[in-house]
């Protein structure tokens, strides 16, 4: 058996509510330092409310509630008195449409460094751009026009443009929300390639509704399933010798 | 006796409903065919094609009605000897003829008014008979026809459609044609305006005072009178005036309105949201005279205390009580539709903001306003052109001279003030100065019309970007 990687973030007892109703039931998973960890699962079963707890994206809903504990390096999230600000510049996320600001691609990638105060000097900030656009394998398509505007870019370029907005103020975990789930095969391949490459820097947790995709780029996986997690264990355990029979159900197509 | 036609038109075409509807049901059954439409169709093909035509008809013939029995009778009347020498002499005499008619006359009738009379009389009871003869006409020529087509199972859902289809273009049509009603009655009046006035005279003008205008003769104006005429019509005190009051107006409503608006859209609650956007909506629904009352009689005279005890001259009615009040009005229209593009902008960018740890205000301040400020600005530009029409509470509280200044506690006037003060009251339709109002109109109207117009452009760029 070759040996894990530590422990990055632990969850324990997680519960979620939007209103009266549930969405997560005590979920304990824990994710380890870079690798990259699939949550798979029929829709509505609670994976994306998951990794949304992870960077307190669900403060922004007024009717969530969510309780038990998150540990990021052993630190607990889930406290009122955490500095979300400083929590999100660690944990960045990707959504699962490309959401890039009606700025320039320019400003799109300084927009994060700015807000925190890094890069004061324009140099500085160039730099910042320019390796995060590398990281993000977007340099070589946008280097010479940077004041263009960011919607006017393909799809696939628009999110590893949003992959770069999230790298750009050097986290140490990045959340996929269904990251390909509005691209097409060829731009998948793209952003699935680029994962393998930045899971040498960053923890990632990526949501996916392609069992192919997580089998390709994860090395951990979790199935959910109606809020609970079902089962947790490696990619390739968990495709071809799940303990659960609702996983074996799941990943062999006959429900989901 | 246009009453009664039109209510026995809508009794017969209601009756016609249920014989269409009972009819198509037996010839289905008799013939024993499947009817092209629901048998309710064939009812309402009946009530269309009875009722249509006829009311047409009729409002056709009550227009020209008049007009043609006019021309004949004072035809008449030139040929049974009567004199006029102009068309308002034409007007005069067939108004005596029309109240003699009627018995409201009191003067003398003399030979010639009074044939005249008779012959109006004969008119009118033809023209009335012959009416209502082509109306019955009409109907039962259009209800014959609509009758042979539903025995031959007409689709007449389709052919519904198509008399509905043209019932809305006609309604369309004539709020179109209301708008260039009103452009050329703008337009005409303008011109004859101009024709007495020099249009840089006019536009260029630093001094307005109409009611100098006195000219004996509109049609020769000599030219010591137009060198008289030509300081009384300068435009540049009322734009002056206007564009001020209405800068007021915006810094009151632009800033309370925007900020307002982004409390709704970004931090209200929904609970304080759902109470308190329709208290602020209230102030949309003052009518605004109310609004003119209490800048003149509240605003005013408090702005003219507090400068009495700092020792300043405030005028009672001052550009600044004007302008403030109407900013107060104003504010609704910023901070909805602000609001409404505030909200339009999707979640995934702030969510993405949120995502790199920017705060709540950054986030409003730099993704939130930029991505929403074209439509911002259209609903800038939308008040703006609303503070430049209002009227109401300009006439009361800002004042009615003319006066080129930019101090906030002088009264001043405004464009559409000055439409008013020259309006009210007995005019002469032909001098320079009752012209000069509609000359006015026609400048206002331009300006809001190119204001609108950028501000939809404005708006419609910033839908386009997110769909």
């Amino acid at each position: 058996m070759e040996l894990m990687n530590e422990i990055k973030i632990k969850s324990k007892n997680l519960n979620v509510y939007y209103g009266e109703k549930q969405a997560l039931f005590d979920v304990n998973l824990d994710l380890n330092e870079k690798e990259v960890t699939a949550l798979i699962g029929p829709s509505g079963c609670g994976k994306s409310t998951f990794i949304r707890c992870i960077n307190r994206m669900n403060d922004v809903i007024d009717i969530c509630k969510v309780s038990g504990n998150i540990e990021i390096d052993g630190v607990e999230i889930n406290d009122k008195n955490l500095d979300v600000v400083s929590l999100r510049e660690r944990v960045g996320m990707v959504f699962q449409k490309p959401n890039p600001f009606p700025k320039s691609i320019y400003d799109n990638i300084s927009y994060g460094p700015k807000i925190h105060g890094k890069g004061e000097t324009k140099s500085e900030l160039d730099e910042i751009v320019e390796n995060s656009l590398k990281k993000a394998a977007l340099w070589e398509e946008v280097k010479d026009r940077l004041d263009e505007p960011g919607t006017g870019l393909s799809g696939g370029q628009q999110q590893r443009l949003c992959i770069a907005r999230a790298i750009s103020v050097n986290p140490e975990v990045i959340l996929m929300d269904e990251p390909c789930s509005a691209l097409d095969p060829i731009a998948t391949a793209k952003i699935e390639e680029l994962i393998d490459e930045l899971k040498k820097t960053y923890t990632i947790v990526i949501v996916t509704h392609s069992m192919a995709q997580a089998v390709r780029v994860s090395q951990k996986t979790g199935f959910f399933h109606l809020g609970k997690l079902i089962e947790v264990g490696k990619t390739e355990k968990i495709f071809k010798n799940p303990d659960n029979k609702m996983t074996q159900d799941y990943i062999t197509g006959r429900f989901g | 006796m246009n009453f009664v036609l039109i209510f026995l038109i809508t009794i017969f075409s209601l009756s016609l409903f249920f014989y269409g509807r009972s009819k198509t049901k037996s010839i289905s059954i008799e013939k024993n065919i499947k009817l092209n439409a629901l048998p309710k169709f064939y009812g309402y093909y009946l009530v269309l094609w009875c009722s249509i035509p006829s009311l047409v008809f009729l409002l056709i013939w009550t227009l020209f009605e008049p007009v043609i029995i006019k021309s004949i009778i004072i035809e008449t009347a030139a040929n049974q000897g009567a004199i006029f020498n102009d068309k308002n002499e034409a007007n005069l005499i067939y108004e005596k003829i029309k109240a003699i008619y009627a018995g409201t006359y009191f003067g003398d009738i003399d030979t010639i008014l009074k044939e005249s009379a008779l012959s109006y009389a004969k008119f009118i009871n033809l023209f009335t008979n012959s009416k209502i003869v082509l109306i019955f006409a009409i109907v039962i020529a259009s209800v014959i026809y609509s009758l042979k087509k539903i025995k031959n199972n007409n689709k007449a859902r389709d052919d519904v459609e198509v008399i509905l289809k043209g019932l809305l273009f006609a309604s369309s049509l004539i709020a179109i044609l209301t708008t260039l009603g009103i452009i050329f009655s703008l337009l005409f009046e303008s011109i004859k305006f101009f024709s007495v006035i020099n249009i840089f005279d006019y536009l260029f003008g630093t001094n307005w005072s109409p009611q100098r205008a006195f000219v004996r003769d509109a049609s020769a104006i000599t030219a010591e009178e137009y060198d008289e005429l030509k300081d009384a019509f300068g435009f540049i005190p009322l734009i002056a005036g206007t564009s001020f009051i209405a800068f007021i107006a915006m810094l009151v409503a632009v800033p309370i309105g925007l900020f307002s608006g982004i409390y709704m859209a970004e931090y209200a609650s929904v609970k304080i949201r759902r109470i308190s956007k329709p208290i602020i909506e209230i102030l949309a629904g003052i009518p605004t005279v109310v609004y003119g009352f209490f800048a003149a009689l509240t605003v005013g005279p408090f702005f003219r205390q507090i400068g009495e005890n700092l020792g300043l001259t405030v005028s009672s009615e001052s550009a600044l009580a004007a302008g403030l009040i109407m900013g107060i009005m104003i504010i609704p229209y910023v901070s909805s539709l602000s609001d409404d593009v505030i909200n339009s902008v999707p979640q995934s960018l702030r969510d993405g903001s949120y995502a790199v740890g920017a705060t709540k205000s950054e986030t409003i301040k730099k993704v939130v306003i930029p991505a929403a400020l074209p439509g911002i600005i259209g609903s800038v530009l939308l008040a703006v052109s609303r503070a430049i029409g209002e009227t109401m509470i300009v006439v009361m509280a800002a004042g009615l001279a003319a006066n080129l200044t930019i101090n906030p506690l002088e009264s001043t006037t405004t464009i559409t003030t000055q439409i008013v003060m020259i309006l009210v009251g007995d005019q002469e339709f032909d001098s320079p100065k009752t012209q000069s109002a509609f000359a006015l109109g026609l400048t206002l109207f331009i300006a809001t019309l190119v204001l609108n117009y950028i501000a939809q452009r404005a708006v419609k760029k910033y839908r386009e970007k997110y769909d």
